[in-house]
C-alpha cells in the first residue's frame, strides 16, 4: 500500500516539475510568438491594399507625392529621405564615435576615462524626444540662419540630430571591443618600435573590427528607425525628393507616426505598408552589413 | 675575449609602487653573445629584461633609478624610446602574432618606420623568415593568417618579425616555455645561428636550456644578481652557495 | 608626411572627436536645463496639464483679513510670465480670499480672468464641496468664472466684490483649476512602468530561466535566441504599428493604458531576458550541484538558491527596463495616446512624460515646457543610473567573495 502511495507521489512530483518546465518554456516562447505576431500583423495590414488591388504597388513604391486627399500615396521620396538621413548620420557620427572610443580605451587616464564613460552613459539614457527638442531649439534655428531656403527643419538638421543620437551606442560598443583586444598584441607592436598611434590604428582597431562593426550596425538600425526625434526637425513635406541638405524630408518612420492617429481605410493600410517597407529595409541592411563583416573577418 | 660592451647597467633599482623588485643591479653584457638570466619565479629576471627596451614604461606604477648605458647612451634618460625598440627587439613568452597575414606580421615593423617600397619589403620578409628558419614552411602561404600556424611556428614568426627590424639586440622572455620539446629544440638551434648576428639576452626557467645555449649566465634571486659569469663556471663551479643550491635543485 | 607629424595629426583628431562628444552632452543638458528651469516649480509638478472646470459650493462667511493690506496686495502668486495684473487685488471677506483681475496670455490663449491671489487660513474654501458632497480643493491661482450663475466676464474687481457681498447663503462658484502641470503625465508614466514590468518581468525571468537552466542546445533554443535578437532590433514605431493593429484594434482595447503597457512589455522582453540570463550565468555551477546533491529538486534549486543569487542582475534588468519605459515615445504615441490625463481605468488613454514633451513641442511649439519636462526626465534618468551602479557594485561584491 505504502509503496504504491510513494510511487504515486513521485509521479505527481515529476508531473509537477514537467508542467513548470513547460510553463517556463512557454514564457521563453513568448519572444518567438511576439516576433511572429508583429511580422504577421504588420505584413497582413500592410500588404492588404496591394493584394486587394486598392492601390497599385508600383505607384506606392515609386510615387513622389503623399496626398491622401487626392488618393496619392507615393513613398519613394520618403525612402530617399530615410536613406540620405541615415547615411549622413553614419558618415558624421561613426568616425567621431570611434575616435572617442579610442580616446577612452587607449589614451585617457582611468579618472578621465571614468568621467567620459559616465557622460556617454548619460547621453545613452536621454530619451529620443529630448534630442528632438534640442534639435528643434538649437539646431533648427541655426540651420535656418545658414539656409538658402526659409526653413530650419531640413535634411541637415535631421542628419545632425541622428548623428548625435548614435554616438553613445557606437562609442560604448567600440570601446568595449577595443578594450577586449589582448594586451599581447599591443606589447608585440610596441616591442617592434611602433608608436602608440601606430599600434592603435594598425593593430588594435583591426583586431577589434567585428565588435566595432556590430556597433555601427546598431547605430544604423537606430538611425533608420528613429521616429520621435526626427519628427520635430525634418519638416515632413508631402512631396519632393531631397536634392539639397536644406530640403525638408519625410522619412518612412515619421510618415507612420504623423498620420496614424486619424487615418482610416486604405490610407491607414498604406501606413502599415510604409511599416513593411521600413521593416524590409532594416532586414536588408542587417543582412548586408552582417555579410560584409563576415567577409572581412574571414579574409 | 673581452668583446665589445653592448649594455652597461649601473646601480639599477626598480620599484613597483612601494615594492622594490630590482636591487642594485650591476652588469656588463657583451655583444654577439647569448646571455641567460636564470632564477626562481618572481625573482625579477623578466622585469630586468623589460628594462632593456623600456617595456616597463607600459606599467603605471613603475619607478626606475640607475643607469642603463646602451652604446654610450643612458636609455633611462630622455631618449627616443621608439628608436630604442627598433634596435632592441623582444620575443615574448606566449607567441603573439598579430591577427594578420604572415607577410603583414613580418612587414609590420618596417612599415611602421615608413618603408613603403614593395620590393624592399618582400626582400626583408624573405630574409627574416629564412633567418628564423621558417621560410620553407610558409613560403607558399605568406598571405594566410598567422593564427593558423602551430605554436612553434608562431614563435619563429615572432622571431622573424623582430629580425625584420634588423636590431642589434634580441631580448627573449622565456621564449620556449609555451612550446613542446620539438619546437623548443628547433628554436634553441635557431639561437645558435642567430647569435652570430645579434646580441641575445634570454630569460629562462630551464637551467638545462641555459646550460645548452648561453655563453654567460646570471643567477637572479629576490631582485638581486647573486652571480654572473661564464655559463660553464656557473653550472660546474659556482662561487656562491645560493647559486649552487639552485643549480642542484635544492630550491626551484 | 613624417611619422611624427602623422601621429600628432591623428592625436589631435582624437582629442577633437572626444571634445565634440563631450560638448554635445553639455549642450543638450545645458539647453534643456536653461530653457526649462524657469517653468519648474511645485505647481508644475502637482498640477494637471489641462484646466479643469468645476462647481464648488462654499458657505458665505465673514473672514477678516489677517495680514497687512499692503502685503496682500503684493502677494503675486500668479505666474508672472503669462499673467499680468489689470487691477489691484481686492480682498473679499465673504470668501476669505483676495481676487485679482489679470490678463492671461499663453501662446494662442489671450483672455481676462479673475484669480484668487491670496486665500486666508480660515477661508470657507477649506470646506468647499462639489455638487455630490465630495470635498474639493480651491487654491491660489485658481480662476473664478461665475458666482451663483452670474458670469464675471467684463466686470471690474470691485464689481465682483460687490456681487459676492450681495449674495446670501451658499455660494455656487464656477472655478477653473489651472493647468500647465505634468502631474497626470507623471502618474501615467508610473502606471505604465508598473504595468509593463508586471507583465514583462515574470515572462522574461521565467523565459531566461528556461534558457539557462533547462534548455539543451538545439533548434528551439536557437530560435528563441534569434527571436530575442530580432525583437531588440525592431524600431519602436513598428511596435507601435503592431500595438495598434493587435491590442488597440484586434483585441479592442482601444488607445489606452492597457494597449500601451502591453506593447511596451514586448519591447522590454529582450532587455529582461538578456540581463537575467547574464545574471543567472554568473551563479557558479557549484551552487546548483551542491543543492541537487542535498536532494533538492531542480525547481527548489532555482527558486531557493539560483534566483536569490541573481537578484542584483535582475535589479539591473529592472532599472534598465524602467529607463526604457520612460524613454519610450513612438510606440506609446500610437497605443496610449496624447491625452494628458490620469487614466481612470485600464482602458483609458493617457500620455506619459515623453509623449507629452513631444506633443507640446510639436503641436504647440512650446519648447520651454518640453524642456521643463525634459529636466524631470533627466533627473529621473540620473537617479536610475546611480541606482544601477549601486546594483552592479553589489553584483561585483558578490562575485569577488
Amino acid at each position: 500500500m505504502e509503496a504504491i502511495k510513494l510511487k504515486k507521489l513521485k509521479k505527481l512530483k515529476k508531473l509537477k516539475e514537467k508542467i513548470i518546465e513547460n510553463f517556463f518554456l512557454i514564457c521563453a516562447l513568448v519572444a518567438v510568438i511576439s516576433v511572429l505576431a508583429i511580422t504577421f500583423f504588420v505584413f497582413y495590414n500592410g500588404l492588404k491594399p496591394f493584394v486587394t488591388n486598392s492601390y497599385p504597388f508600383w505607384n506606392f513604391i515609386s510615387g513622389v507625392e503623399w496626398r491622401p486627399g487626392s488618393n496619392m500615396y507615393g513613398i519613394f521620396y520618403m525612402i530617399v529621405g530615410s536613406v540620405f538621413a541615415t547615411t549622413g548620420a553614419i558618415l558624421i557620427g561613426v568616425p567621431i564615435a570611434i575616435f572617442t572610443a579610442v580616446f577612452i580605451a587607449e589614451m585617457a587616464s582611468s579618472q578621465i576615462g571614468k568621467v567620459i564613460r559616465f557622460a556617454v552613459e548619460l547621453l545613452a539614457g536621454i530619451p529620443s524626444v529630448l534630442y528632438g527638442v534640442f534639435g528643434l531649439g538649437i539646431i533648427v534655428p541655426y540651420v535656418l540662419k545658414i539656409s538658402p531656403k526659409a526653413q530650419g527643419e531640413s535634411l541637415l538638421a535631421t542628419i545632425l540630430v541622428l548623428a548625435i543620437m548614435i554616438l553613445p551606442t557606437v562609442i560604448s560598443i567600440s570601446e568595449t571591443s577595443i578594450g577586449a583586444v589582448p594586451k599581447a598584441y599591443r606589447e608585440g607592436s610596441y616591442a617592434l618600435g611602433a608608436s602608440k598611434i601606430q599600434t592603435i590604428f594598425k593593430v588594435v582597431i583591426p583586431a577589434a573590427r567585428s565588435g566595432i562593426m556590430t556597433g555601427v550596425i546598431l547605430g544604423i538600425g537606430r538611425a533608420i528607425g528613429e521616429t520621435i526625434a526626427v519628427m520635430l526637425v525634418c519638416g515632413n513635406p508631402i512631396a519632393g525628393i531631397p536634392t539639397s541638405l536644406f530640403d525638408q524630408i519625410r522619412p518612412l518612420t515619421t510618415n507612420i507616426a504623423l498620420e496614424m492617429g486619424y487615418a482610416s481605410g486604405v490610407h491607414q493600410q498604406l501606413l502599415y505598408s510604409t511599416g513593411v517597407v521600413l521593416f524590409v529595409f532594416i532586414m536588408i541592411i542587417n543582412v548586408i552589413v552582417n555579410k560584409l563583416v563576415k567577409v572581412r573577418v574571414d579574409s | 675575449m673581452d668583446s665589445k660592451l653592448k649594455f652597461n647597467i649601473k646601480d639599477l633599482d626598480l620599484f613597483y609602487g612601494d615594492f622594490q623588485a630590482l636591487k642594485n643591479i650591476n652588469m656588463k653584457i657583451c655583444e654577439k653573445e647569448v646571455t641567460a638570466f636564470i632564477g626562481p619565479s618572481g625573482c625579477g629576471k623578466s622585469t630586468f629584461l623589460r628594462c632593456l627596451n623600456r617595456m616597463n614604461d607600459l606599467i603605471d606604477s613603475v619607478k626606475i633609478k640607475g643607469e642603463i648605458i646602451f652604446d654610450g647612451q643612458d636609455i633611462n634618460g630622455d631618449i627616443d624610446v621608439i628608436n630604442l625598440r627598433t634596435r632592441v627587439g623582444m620575443v615574448f613568452q606566449s607567441p603573439n602574432p598579430f591577427p594578420m597575414s604572415i607577410y603583414e606580421n613580418v612587414a609590420y615593423g618596417p612599415k611602421c618606420q615608413g618603408l613603403k617600397d614593395k620590393t624592399k619589403l618582400d626582400t626583408i620578409v624573405k630574409d627574416s623568415l629564412e633567418r628564423a628558419a621558417l621560410w620553407d614552411e610558409v613560403k607558399d602561404r605568406l598571405n594566410k593568417s598567422a593564427l593558423g600556424l602551430s605554436g612553434g611556428q608562431q614563435q619563429r614568426l615572432c622571431i622573424a618579425r623582430t629580425i625584420a627590424m634588423d636590431p642589434e639586440v634580441i631580448l627573449m622572455d622565456e621564449p620556449t616555455s609555451a612550446l613542446d620539446p620539438i619546437a623548443t629544440a628547433k628554436i634553441e638551434d635557431l639561437m645558435q645561428s642567430l647569435k652570430k648576428l645579434y646580441t641575445i639576452i634570454i630569460v629562462t626557467h630551464s637551467m638545462q636550456q641555459a646550460g645548452r645555449i648561453s655563453d654567460k649566465t646570471a643567477f637572479f634571486l629576490m631582485g638581486e644578481i647573486v652571480e654572473f659569469d661564464d655559463t660553464h663556471k656557473i653550472f660546474t663551479n659556482p662561487d656562491d652557495k645560493r647559486t649552487e643550491d639552485y643549480i642542484t635543485g635544492r630550491f626551484g | 608626411m613624417g611619422r611624427k607629424a602623422k601621429d600628432i595629426l591623428v592625436k589631435s583628431i582624437i582629442y577633437l572627436a572626444t571634445g565634440i562628444t563631450l560638448s554635445v552632452l553639455l549642450f543638450i543638458i545645458g539647453f534643456i536645463f536653461v530653457k526649462g528651469i524657469g517653468a519648474i516649480n511645485w505647481n508644475f509638478i502637482s498640477r494637471d496639464y489641462n484646466e479643469k472646470v468645476f462647481y464648488a459650493f462654499v458657505e458665505n462667511s465673514s473672514v477678516p483679513l489677517t495680514i497687512e493690506p499692503k502685503v496682500m496686495e503684493n502677494k503675486t502668486t500668479y505666474d508672472k510670465k503669462y499673467e499680468t495684473p489689470l487691477e489691484a487685488p481686492v480682498y473679499v471677506e465673504n470668501i476669505g480670499a483676495a481676487i485679482t483681475k489679470v490678463q492671461y496670455k499663453y501662446y494662442s490663449t489671450d483672455r481676462e480672468q479673475f484669480i484668487f491671489s491670496y486665500i486666508e487660513k480660515n477661508s470657507p474654501f477649506q470646506n468647499a464641496v462639489q455638487s455630490n458632497g465630495a470635498p474639493v480643493d480651491i487654491g491660489t491661482d485658481y480662476i473664478l468664472q461665475s458666482v451663483n450663475g452670474t458670469d464675471l466676464t467684463g466686470l471690474s474687481t470691485n464689481d465682483v466684490k460687490t456681487l459676492i457681498n450681495d449674495q446670501t447663503g451658499q455660494l455656487k462658484l464656477k472655478v477653473i483649476s489651472p493647468g500647465g502641470g505634468i502631474k497626470s503625465n507623471i502618474i501615467t508614466t508610473l502606471y505604465m512602468i508598473l504595468l509593463s514590468l508586471a507583465v514583462a518581468l515574470p515572462i522574461g525571468i521565467f523565459g531566461a530561466i528556461y534558457l539557462t537552466e533547462y534548455a539543451k542546445a538545439g533548434k528551439v533554443v536557437n530560435t528563441i535566441r534569434f527571436a530575442t535578437e530580432c525583437l531588440a532590433g525592431i524600431p519602436s514605431i513598428v511596435f507601435g504599428l503592431f500595438g495598434m493593429a493587435f491590442f488597440v484594434v484586434a483585441l479592442n482595447f482601444q488607445i489606452s493604458l492597457l494597449s500601451g503597457s502591453l506593447t511596451v512589455a514586448i519591447i522590454l522582453l529582450p532587455v529582461i531576458i538578456r540581463s537575467t540570463e547574464e545574471a543567472l550565468k554568473t551563479v557558479p555551477m557549484a551552487f546548483r550541484q551542491g543543492s541537487l546533491a542535498l536532494g533538492a529538486t531542480k525547481l527548489q534549486t532555482i527558486f531557493k538558491v539560483i534566483l536569490p543569487c541573481a537578484v542584483p542582475g535582475i535589479a539591473t534588468a529592472v532599472l534598465l527596463s524602467v529607463g526604457r519605459v520612460i524613454g519610450e515615445s513612438a510606440a506609446l504615441l500610437l497605443t496610449a495616446g496624447t491625452v494628458a490625463q490620469i487614466p481612470g481605468t485600464l482602458l483609458s488613454p493617457g500620455s506619459t512624460l515623453t509623449v507629452q514633451a513631444y506633443y507640446v513641442a510639436k503641436e504647440e511649439g512650446n519648447i520651454e515646457l518640453a524642456c521643463a519636462i525634459g529636466i524631470v526626465i533627466i533627473v529621473i534618468v540620473i537617479i536610475l543610473n546611480i541606482l544601477s551602479r549601486i546594483a552592479s557594485d553589489k553584483l561585483d561584491v558578490f562575485n569577488k567573495k
